[in-house]
């Protein structure tokens, strides 16, 4: 059906991709289906287990991404305040500065 | 999957969850030397899950102190019916010396209905074994009446 690509390090077949896809995508409708499906909607069965307790919001007891690096960020606070300073966030001004970039290492390059 | 075939496609063994409701650590080291190679519990199918909805058995240790209460009750509600709960050790099957306290509410049979009791104190893990075996023939008469009553159309 798909013809596969040669390389020199193997070859590709996007048929035995799809199939992969699909043997995988059936074993786990299967796995799923195995679930039980008789619990009560709307009652405590249908609550997140919280050791015992009701749910608290997201907030309270959500550690943001962000923290994981906090100490990292707070040992090189001094590196990063004058980095942050010279991004603007304006893409406009990233392009300028490649282009300015580029143009000055073909320079040294071509001239 | 629907229950009927659940139960009778894959019939699974007791899998249970433990509740410490304010228990000394006795009963609950006892449950864990049920575990250990010496009783090895495991070999009747029996095993421990770290979440009341794959639960069938609700082991309760403890007598349920103010604090543990609503927690009971709740974890109580989340194991999918049907379900059997053993109260274990004295405090949980009668409160023990406990059982004027101020701060219990227990024991555990006042806050939910408890199938099998193992008393000791601490309980001996032969004791345990000998209530789980109890629980199974509880658990496969709720059942099968479960079923009846869903063959009947009554509903679970």
């Amino acid at each position: 059906m798909f013809g596969s690509i040669f390389s020199g390090a193997g070859f590709w077949d996007a048929g035995a991709w799809i199939l992969a896809f699909l043997s995988a995508g059936g074993a786990a409708l299967f796995i799923r289906r195995m679930g039980r499906s008789d619990y009560k909607k709307g009652t405590d069965q249908d609550e997140i287990y919280y050791s015992g307790n009701v749910v608290p919001d997201a907030e309270i007891f959500t550690v943001p991404a962000s923290s994981a690096y906090w100490g990292f960020r707070e040992a090189l606070k001094s590196y990063y305040s004058h980095l942050t300073a010279l991004h603007c966030g304006i893409a406009t001004e990233y392009v300028g500065w490649f282009v300015f970039t580029a143009a000055l290492i073909l320079t040294f390059v071509l001239v | 999957m629907k229950l009927e075939d659940y139960l009778q496609v894959l019939p699974k063994s007791l899998w249970v969850f433990t509740l410490n409701s304010g228990s000394c650590n006795g009963c609950d080291i006892e449950i864990v030397a049920s575990l250990t190679p010496r009783y090895d519990i495991e070999r009747l199918g029996l095993k421990l899950t770290g979440t009341p909805r794959h639960a069938d058995v609700l082991l309760v240790t403890g007598p349920v102190t103010r604090f543990m209460e609503p927690k009971l009750r709740l974890i109580y509600a989340q194991i999918p019916d049907p379900k059997v709960v053993i109260a274990v050790g004295n405090c949980a099957t009668s409160g023990d010396v406990f059982f004027k306290s101020y701060n219990l509410v227990g024991p555990v049979d006042r806050i939910v209905p408890v199938d099998v009791y193992v008393h000791g104190c601490a309980i001996r893990p032969e004791a345990l074994i000998e209530g789980v075996a109890k629980a199974v023939t509880l658990l496969e008469a709720k059942r099968a009446a479960l079923l009846d009553r869903r063959a009947a159309g009554e509903g679970a």
